[in-house]
This record gives structure tokens, sequence and C-alpha cells, in this order.
């Protein structure tokens, strides 16, 4: 039994170090490239959003390299992403590869039904074994998304652009590397200081923009083309809520006691939509109502033809708390140049919003 | 009295003489809106992103054109409508985006169903729906049992008789429906089954008079709510397993059955941006290209979907079917 999965964003690596501490024998699929990219679209609906392409992708490449039993999400309640695995599976089998689909039902069997698919999964190692493995591997996603915060905003004030990216990849690198905590507690607080260090341009105000929308696109790079490091470039300062850490945080051990993160948000959003719809559509809808005040503006990502955020879409120009937003939707037609002119025109007319706003 | 208005599209095509009933149960006058027209669609469209789905933008041009003719608007929150299903955003949002994108619309009744919370949160739903119009609980209690009812000889109707919603309706309501199309023809050519969401398949605008042009050529159409409910369930289980969406089997459980039940082909009707059928539809395509029994055509409407193009499609599908069954009469012979 050979494991795979596919990528989002940096999840990879926490799930590499779960697998090798035990012992199963996994392959990771090669990051999103554009080859992921036209083998899923190649085989995908036409009418499918890009998660389902970019996941498809990832699964064929993962089953190439002789995986046969791929994970993927699923389960019921979210949008039709319960039913990808379905039809993943049976794409994958018409191509000839004789693979497995093991659904994480997440949103409804919490984290015991997360460490039993592991359990099955690593051959029915100690419970002992698993949960410090499970562990190890939450340190290093909350090393992961620790580091990132702090690029975050380095990357608006750096003086050399590039530099706050160029050492999040090495710094990604040494956590994948490191395999005790003591290594990867080293090279959190070394990286942080670095970036720290970075020589910044001390007078900048950087304009600040949210990042809120589906849920994937947001955290996958390469669906959004970076969309936040094109930001920084701008000068802009990114916030987001969406981090892995923070769901697995919540999703998994806070929610089932009765913490939801997100009855703030959804507590914004009620004037406006009273239910969750699904997807990330209520929380799009809540973080603009709640962050009018503390941002400059908003973008929404979304991938084409998703239902949830198309909902919130057409809801979001009628709230009262008013703030730019710009919506950009996430499909294999994106083109970086496109994007980049939005990003200045939205970009500009912040700044004038700012400028007319310190005038008066 | 109490006007209530109810928009001529997505679920009307489900729940019209249920909902029907219970208002005028409850005292209040039914205003549904006219047939979709051109004029509707567009008002509708302009008043949403491009990406929303068609049959959104229809359902919009109905309530715009019932603003200033009733005192509510009738729009319900469907969730789910058996355990463990789960309905698209776009009907869960239904509500809330109307009330977003239409600000001068009458005040919308808005109902949550949803079965996975449980019989009690679904009684409280109705009641506090009923209580708009009476405060006396035991009102609204037989006004939903005779809703219930009306729905049940409904669902009955078009099984027993092999009606269309738009007959049923008709048969039940005494008014005649726009276009209503003319039943079975004598002498058939073919027997086609159309499979998709009523409202697509019922409102004779956005699919440009689909069934009405299938009996015009002498075919026999079937649709999905002339199977029972058990042989819906049975197919959808058949092909899928347990159903994910709440209105699944009119289009994955009507599709396998039609395909192995010896029609001369099966045509899938969508819409473009549609979640749930852009999946749903490829299981169809997909089993139906693994049984290699039953021709299988999908067609996806739009709102920029020319006539001559559906047309088209439409007569080389039954060209290509005619041919087939005439080269099996010889091979028989």
């Amino acid at each position: 039994m050979r494991v795979s999965i596919p990528h989002m964003g940096n999840l990879y690596i926490p799930v590499k170090a779960l697998f090798e501490r035990l012992n199963v024998d996994y392959v990771i699929p090669p990051v999103n490239n554009q080859r992921t990219l036209s083998l899923g679209v190649k085989y995908s609906p036409e009418g499918l959003c890009i998660p389902f392409k970019l996941t498809l992708g990832n699964l064929i490449e993962a089953a190439e390299l002789g995986a046969d039993t791929l994970l993927m999400a699923g389960g019921y309640g979210i949008c039709r992403l319960g039913y990808y695995a379905k039809i993943q599976e049976q794409i994958i089998r018409d191509l000839g590869y004789n693979c497995e689909i093991v659904q994480l039902g997440v949103s409804e069997q919490k984290l015991f039904g997360l460490l039993k698919i592991i359990k099955r999964l690593s051959n029915y190692a100690s419970w002992f074994k698993i949960i410090s493995a499970f562990r190890f591997g939450l340190a290093k996603l909350n090393a992961l998304d620790k580091i990132e915060r702090v690029v975050q905003k380095i990357r608006p004030v750096e003086r050399i652009k590039g530099t706050a990216n160029w050492l999040f990849a090495k710094a990604i690198k040494a956590i994948d590397k490191a395999d005790d905590y003591a290594t990867l507690k080293r090279v959190q607080t070394d990286y942080i200081d670095q970036l720290n260090q970075v020589t910044k341009d001390n007078q900048a105000q950087p304009l600040i923009v949210g990042i809120t929308g589906e849920f994937y696109v947001i955290l996958e790079p390469f669906s959004n083309l970076d969309v936040e490091s094109e930001l920084g470039k701008l000068g802009v300062e990114v916030r987001r809520m969406t981090f892995i850490s923070e769901w697995t945080k919540f999703s998994l051990f806070l929610n089932p006691l009765g913490v939801n993160e997100k009855d703030r948000i959804h507590k914004a959003a009620l004037p406006y939509l009273k239910r969750d719809i699904g997807g990330d559509g209520w929380e799009s809808v809540g973080e603009k109502v709640l962050h009018a005040n503390q941002y400059d503006g908003l973008i929404h990502l979304a991938p084409f033809t998703c239902m949830p955020e198309i909902t919130a879409q057409n809801i979001m120009p009628s709230t009262k708390e008013n703030i730019p937003v710009l919506t950009i939707l996430c499909d294999e037609q994106i083109a970086k140049l496109g994007m980049l002119t939005r990003l200045e025109a939205f970009v500009d007319l912040l700044e004038s919003r700012r400028r007319k706003r310190n005038n008066k | 009295m109490i006007r209530i208005g109810i928009p001529r599209a997505l679920l009307y095509y489900q729940y019209y003489p249920m909902w029907r009933t219970f208002f005028e149960e409850l005292g209040a006058e039914v205003v549904v809106s006219p047939s979709t027209t051109q004029v509707m669609l567009a008002s509708g469209s302009s008043r949403v992103v491009a990406d929303t789905c068609l049959p959104v933008k229809v359902f919009l041009g109905h309530v715009l054109s019932l603003v200033g003719k009733c005192d509510y608007i009738f729009i319900p929150a469907i969730r789910s409508v058996e355990s463990r299903v789960y309905n698209c955003s776009k009907f869960l949002g239904l509500p809330d985006m109307t009330r977003a994108v239409i600000p001068e619309s009458p005040p919308i009744l808005d109902i949550d169903i949803d079965i996975n919370k449980g019989k009690r949160n679904l009684y409280q739903a109705i009641y506090q729906l009923g209580r708009h119009f009476t405060w006396n609980p035991f009102k609204v209690r037989r006004a939903s049992l005779a809703a219930w009812r009306a729905h049940l000889n409904y669902r009955q109707l078009m099984s027993s008789h092999n009606l269309t919603p738009p007959q049923a309706i008709e048969r039940i309501t005494g008014t005649p429906e726009a276009e209503a199309n003319s039943g079975y023809q004598s002498s058939t050519q073919a027997t086609i089954a159309i499979i998709g969401h009523p409202y697509l398949l019922y409102d004779e605008h956005i699919n440009h008079r689909f069934i009405s042009r299938l009996e015009q050529a002498h075919n026999s159409v079937l649709t999905p709510e002339m199977l029972s409910a058990e042989e819906l369930q049975s197919a959808t289980a058949r092909l899928v397993g347990r159903a994910y969406w709440t209105y699944e089997e009119e289009v994955v459980g009507a599709g396998d059955h039609y395909l192995q039940s010896g029609v001369d082909g099966v045509i899938g009707i969508m819409t473009f941006g549609c979640g749930p059928d852009s999946v749903m539809m490829d299981m169809v395509r997909r089993q139906a290209s693994k049984l290699k029994t039953t021709p299988f055509m999908s067609l996806t409407l739009e709102e920029h979907t020319a006539e001559a193009g559906i047309v088209t499609r439409l007569e080389a599908f039954l060209d290509m079917i005619h041919r087939r069954k005439r080269s099996q009469v010889k091979v028989c012979a």
C-alpha cells in the first residue's frame, strides 16, 4: 500500500512528517505545476472548479508514481467538494490505475475519525505512536504558519523585494528536514529572527488588505497566482484568517468542545446572510462586515463556478459596512498579467481613498 | 386579505400545490408570477453577477415581476428534505440573496427546512411561517396537514397518470398553464427520456420548448416525475450509493433508470455553472458510456443559448436514434 495526498499549500510537509514517523510507504506528487493543471483539466468534467482540477492532477501524478491509496477531502455538508472523491476515483480507475480513494470526512468525523484513518494507513500502529506522530506533524504545521505570518508582515516593507519569499522558501526546506522538536524550535526562531532583520523601509505605511474567500484557492498559491506575493511587491500588507493550522486547531480540537472561532464572523454576517450556505460563503460575507473598519480593502478569492462564493459575491455589495472588494475568480484561464493589472488598479483606488481620508 | 407571491421558478414545480394549499388554508391569497419571458430573464440577470446560474437569474426575474402585486414573497431556504443529504448553496442563500439584490421586493417570508435538525425544528419552522397569519397553532397544524396531503396527491397524480408538473398543476388548480404539452401521440417514432431538474424541463422559455419540439417530431417523452419514488431511489443507490444532493434522484436516479429501461434515447438538460449538475450529469454520462446500450446527450443551457443551436442538436440526436432503430429492425428481420 502506497499512500498519497493532493497538495494544498504547504500541507505536504506535516503530512510527510506524520507518514515518516509511522513508517508508512508514501509518495508526495510533484508540487502543483503546469502539467498537474493540464492533466486535471483534461480529465475533469468541464463545469468543475479549480480545486477539483488541481487535486485530480495531483492524484493522477501520484498514481503515476505508484500510489494506490489516495487521500482526499470529502464528506457531507460542505459544498460539492463532498462529491469529488467519488468522481475522482472513477476518473482515475477509468485511466487504468487501480487506486482506492480514502475520504477524509473531517467536517463530521472530527479528530477521532481522522486518527482512525491514520491508524488504518499505518497498518495499525499503536495509538501512542500515532498520537506522537500526529503531534509532531501539527508542530511542523504551526511552525510553518507562524513563519508565514511574519513573512506577510515583511513583504510590503522590505527594501529588496523578494527577500522575505526567499527566506520563506529556505525556512520551508529547513522545517521539512527537521526531525525533532528541538531542531524545529531552533529553525522557527532562527528564521523569524532572520526575517525581522531584513532591511526595511521604515517610512512605509503599507495599505492593509484582507484576503477572504474559498479555502483552497486562498491556501494554494499556484491556483491564485501567488496573489499575496504580488500584493507584497505593490507594498500592501496582507491579512488573512485562513491558515491550515488555525483550521486544524478549531475544527479538530476546539469545535467539538463548543468553541467556534467563526461565531464572531457569522454574527457579523447575520443581518445580510442568515444561514450557512456551505463552503466559505458565510465567512466571506462576515469578514467583509467585520473588517470594514480595520482594512483598507478586501480581496475575495473564489474558484470559477463556486456555488457558495457566487452567492456571497451577490450579497456583499449590499452591506452597509462599506469597503472596496475585488473578487478574483481563479480557474485555468486566469492570466498573470490580467490579474496584476487588476491588482494595480485596486491598489491605486485604495491609495486615493486613503489620501482623501487623510486630507479631511 | 394578505397576498402571498410565489415565483414560478425553481422549486415551484415541485411544491406549488403544497404551498398554495398551506397559504389558502390560512386565509391568504396566492399570487403566482406569469410564465418566464425574455424581459423577466433580462431584468433578473441585470441584478446579479454574471457567474450566477440561469435558474437563479430566472427566479429573480419572477420576483421582480411580483413586486407591487403582493404583500409578501415566499422563498424557503431548503437545506435538506431527507436525512443526510445536502442542497446547493444557491437554494440555501436564496432568501438572503434576493433581499440583497432586490431591495424593493416586498418582505420575504423565509423558512429553513432542514430535516437533519430533527422533527421538532421542522415543526417550529412551519409554525414560525404560520405565525404571519394566525397565532393559533392548531390552525397552522391543520393547514400544514392539508398541505402535505395536497403534496402527496400531486405526486400521485403525476406518477399514476404520467403527467408533467405543469399538467398536474393545471388539473389541480383548474387554470390552464401556458403552453402545456399535449400528452402522448398515437404514432410514436421513438421514446425519449429527458432528465434534469423540473425548473429546467418545464420552463418553456429557457429550454426553448424542448418537450413540445420532441412531441411535434412524434416522439413520446418520459420525465423523471413519471417514475415512482422507489424506482428513483433504487436506481440512485445502484449508481452512486447514497444520494448526496437533495434533488439528486431526478438526475442520477432517473438517468440510470432510463438508461437501463429500454428507451430509445436519454437527454440530460443542465445549465452552465450549475454545481450539483456538473457532477451529477457527469455520473450519468459515465454510466451511459459504460453501458453502451442507450444513446445519451447532455444539453447545457444558459441565457445565450440560441434556439437554432438546440434545434440542430436535437435533430441530429433524433436522426441518429431513428437510423439506429431502422438498422435494429433490419437485423431482427
